[in-house]
């Protein structure tokens, strides 16, 4: 394979008059782009003996419409660049022409994965905005919800992982877990996918017979059901073979980088936000972090384990001390906030899901930000990955676990 | 109009069909008759001269037809297993249980544009798909079914076998190279780097066995196994069985070593740009290689087609002569289809909740799976070949199964640890192998 310096294409490709089919008889040809940046000028000049390799946006393991160029040196990776955007639908500007009530909606499709924390964040900065006080009994069923789907997001992680490692079963024993967690809350909110669920100052709708007795029925044998599906990959040797000391992410750079979620805390680091900056009825509430020194796949995989079974605590606490009262503070249907600015953040399944809102008084967001876990997390991608092989790329990606539609918005 | 443009307007679709078909189909007869009648006597008498030829080009033909049962079988099997295994129910439409689902599986790939990119090598493209197809049923020509049904009993067995399976290797590469595509590119290779690696491996661990038995042609490695399962080659060549299974499985490219078409890696490998029958050549001779690579460690290891055991009935209808009956046989021929069926019908006629019609319908499938069971057990007790076949092809997809169990349970490990498995620990182990089976040989020999 011929060295491709200065980047560009093959120089005949700008020519009307030759014909695709000529070229590419000629032998093969890298139609390198030309390199807009000095960073993307780096990427695409090929030296001898690499080649790039477009994996995505229709790839089976980039867990939606990721879409990343790798430089490889036969299997080795030597470089890698994400390419974003395949999933933009603009939701932040589409936010500033709804009022505060219509944004709610715009944010399930976002993390589609947990949805619950999506709507979350930026309902607790209106909340904040609004100055209201949520009823207990709303919080409560608030941490309800969004632990249940914590669960549901981590046993697909825990799957998906194995998938992408090439093993098939893990992926459907989760989803059995998953698509039990998701009829749940189907009979509490009315979908089974995007909630639409959380309300500014409370909830939309009180929990009903049909949710109690479903989880109820969940309960008593989810921990159980959770530790055998765990078991069909924990102890196995090739997973772990190729986990362990894959990827290694040290706590200087979960720093640097703002990596957080279970990605920081199986390096070592006890961030959460649910006991870091307290929100909700967190601090009532007695749970652990659990936290990994190793920071690598299988330490992240491992983690969510983990995090599962304290997400289990939670609900049963939550059940036990559940109070009575309103599940929605008392508001007028036009929410008109004072002219300011609220950011809260609330600790999603794969890290800290934050919302940064500013009022201009107007019943519309003036500007809305989202900050999304998973777009921080897929830089991590372009840092662990150099100088592994072509199928650590899809392990790594897998147990960083970034949702493409929270990162594109 | 004439008399036969209105005829042919009046008739429906099926109508024309057979119009069409039944002369075709009696000029045809009346040719191959023809033909016989000519070529026959000169063929009967170039094949009487020629008994080896004419076997070969039997035996090909036979199991070149069977390929596909084979693979359809294989096929089905691996849905429905490891559906079970993923708490699916798997294939249920087509057929009963979803057994035709690899017919139509196989009609899609017929049906379906035979596409070929722009930019691929277009002999190379068109040839990769034969290539591997050849070189994996070619495998079979070797393999001893039963007593005295096999295609070719060659005193080089072992070495045919595994020039054959080189040949895979090399469509394989073909089809990778000559693709145009990265992807297809790094399943090739991939696929070349594994499967020369597993080959040696793969063929050391037989040199065991071969000092053994004393032979390479491998209906006689079957015979030297022959008595009861305590003589089978596994017991002595335990270390050999198992490198020879884990080899087997690279060199088959089932998962855990499925890294050739690792899907969630290079998308399908070397196939990726494959359409309708030419990936369906793949996938046929993928399945295939599965089924060889499981009669050939039954051949090796588990005695083929003998017996694990000696059968305990000493059960003997040999003696039983059905023209003995005289008279009274054609009179039992009409009658016990009828009688049977009238018999086993009678308890679901008696169920109030059964009709008539039903009843019959039920009596008569009774009756027919009670015949062919009879039958099939009459000709395992007193048929040879019957009870090899059974035995062969019991332990053959008992290995299928464990292949399949396999891909249903483990991850795919990474290109290095594959290379490294197979250098530092098969490739020792075979050779440990080799010195401890021939030292042990010397010393029991003096």
């Amino acid at each position: 394979m011929t060295a491709h310096t200065p980047a560009g294409p093959h120089p005949s490709l700008d020519d009307p008059s030759v014909r695709i089919e000529d070229i590419l008889r000629e032998g093969i040809v890298e139609a390198v782009p030309v390199g807009r940046t000095e960073r993307q000028a780096e990427f695409y000049t090929l030296r001898d003996g690499e080649m790039l390799l477009n994996m995505g946006p229709q790839h089976p393991s980039t867990h939606g419409v990721l879409r990343v160029v790798l430089k490889i040196d036969g299997e080795r990776v030597v470089d890698i660049d994400p390419v974003l955007g395949y999933l933009h639908r603009g939701v932040e500007k589409l936010c500033e022409n709804a009022d505060y009530h219509q944004t709610i909606c715009y944010m399930d499709p976002l993390e589609y994965i947990s949805s619950l924390f999506c709507e979350w964040a930026p309902v607790m900065a209106f909340e904040k905005l609004l100055d209201v006080r949520v009823p207990r009994r709303a919080e409560y069923i608030r941490v309800i919800a969004t632990e249940l789907n914590r669960i549901a997001s981590h046993v697909l992680t825990m799957g998906f992982f194995a998938l992408d490692l090439g093993g098939l079963t893990p992926v459907l024993y989760g989803f059995i877990e998953r698509d039990e967690i998701m009829e749940m809350l189907a009979s509490l909110t009315g979908q089974k996918l995007l909630f639409n669920y959380m309300r500014i100052g409370g909830v939309n709708g009180d929990l009903n017979h049909d949710f109690m007795s479903r989880l109820g029925d969940w309960m008593s044998h989810a921990a159980k059901q959770v530790e055998a599906n765990a078991g069909l990959l924990n102890e196995n040797e090739i997973l772990v073979r190729r986990a362990r000391g894959l990827g290694v992410l040290d706590a200087d750079t979960c720093l640097r980088m703002a990596v957080t979620g279970p990605n920081i805390r199986a390096s070592g680091l006890p961030f959460d936000v649910r006991r870091s900056h307290p929100y909700s009825i967190f601090p009532e509430l007695d749970f652990d972090i659990p936290t990994r020194n190793e920071g690598d796949c299988l330490a992240r995989y491992l983690l969510r384990v983990d995090e599962v079974k304290q997400s289990l605590r939670i609900i049963d606490q939550c059940l036990h001390q559940m109070p009575d009262g309103p599940v929605m503070a008392k508001l007028p249907r036009l929410v008109r906030p004072r002219p300011g600015r609220a950011f809260a953040a609330v600790e999603g399944p794969r890290g800290m899901y934050a919302a940064y809102v500013i009022s201009d008084g107007t019943d519309q967001p003036f500007r809305m930000r989202i900050h999304d876990p998973s777009f921080v997390h897929l830089q991590l991608v372009a840092l662990l990955t150099p100088g592994n092989l072509v199928a650590d790329t899809m392990a790594i990606m897998a147990s960083l676990d970034p949702v493409m539609g929270g990162v594109d918005k | 109009m004439s008399m036969a443009v209105v005829t042919w307007q009046r008739l429906r679709p099926v109508g024309r069909i057979l119009a069409v078909l039944i002369p075709v189909l009696v000029a045809l007869g009346l040719v191959t008759v023809g033909a016989v009648i000519l070529a026959g006597p000169i063929a009967v008498g170039f094949f009487a001269d020629n008994l080896p030829l004419g076997r070969f080009i039997a035996a090909t033909a036979a199991i070149v037809v069977l390929t596909i049962p084979t693979a359809f079988v294989v096929i089905y099997m691996e849905l429905k297993v490891i559906a079970r295994m993923n708490l699916r129910i798997g294939p249920d439409r087509v057929g009963p249980f979803g057994t035709a689902l690899s017919v139509v599986h196989g009609l899609k790939f017929l049906s379906k544009e035979d596409f070929t990119p722009t930019g691929v090598d277009v002999q190379v493209f068109t040839l990769a798909p034969s290539v591997v197809f050849v070189g994996t049923i070619m495998t079979m020509i070797v393999v001893p079914f039963a007593p005295g049904l096999f295609g070719l009993d060659l005193n080089v067995g072992v070495l045919y076998l595994f020039a054959m399976s080189g040949l895979t290797v090399v469509g394989l590469l073909m089809g990778g190279w000559a693709s145009f595509n990265k992807y297809s590119l790094l399943g090739g290779l991939r696929s070349a780097a594994q499967m020369v690696s597993y080959e040696i491996p793969l063929t050391l661990s037989l040199v065991g066995v071969v000092l053994l038995a004393g032979t390479m042609s491998l209906n006689h490695l079957v015979l030297a196994q022959s008595g009861s399962f305590l003589d089978w080659f596994i017991w002595k060549q335990p270390l050999a069985f198992l490198i020879f299974l884990i080899a087997g499985t690279a060199e088959a490219n089932r998962t855990p070593f499925d890294l050739t078409e690792a899907d969630s890696e290079i998308v399908a490998g070397f196939a990726t740009e494959y359409s309708g029958m030419r990936f369906g050549f793949f996938f046929f001779a993928e399945y295939v290689n599965v089924f060889v690579m499981s009669a050939l460690i039954v051949t090796f290891f588990l005695g083929g087609w003998t017996a694990p055991f000696a059968w305990p009935f000493a059960v003997s209808i040999s003696g039983f002569d059905a023209l003995g009956l005289g008279v009274g046989l054609l009179i039992a021929v009409p009658l016990v289809p009828i009688v049977g069926t009238l018999i086993l019908a009678a308890p679901f006629w008696l169920s109030s909740k059964i009709t008539t019609l039903q009843a019959l319908v039920i009596g008569f499938i009774l009756f027919n799976v009670l015949a062919v069971g009879l039958l099939l057990g009459y000709a395992f007790v007193s048929l040879d070949w019957v009870a090899g076949l059974f035995w062969f092809f019991a332990k053959s997809y008992a290995f299928v199964f464990l292949f399949i169990w396999m891909r249903g349970t483990l991850p795919r490990v990474r290109i290095d640890q594959l290379m490294g498995f197979a250098w530092k620990w098969l490739l020792p182990a075979a050779l440990i192998n080799i010195f401890v089976t021939a030292a042990a040989i010397t010393l029991v020999s003096k």
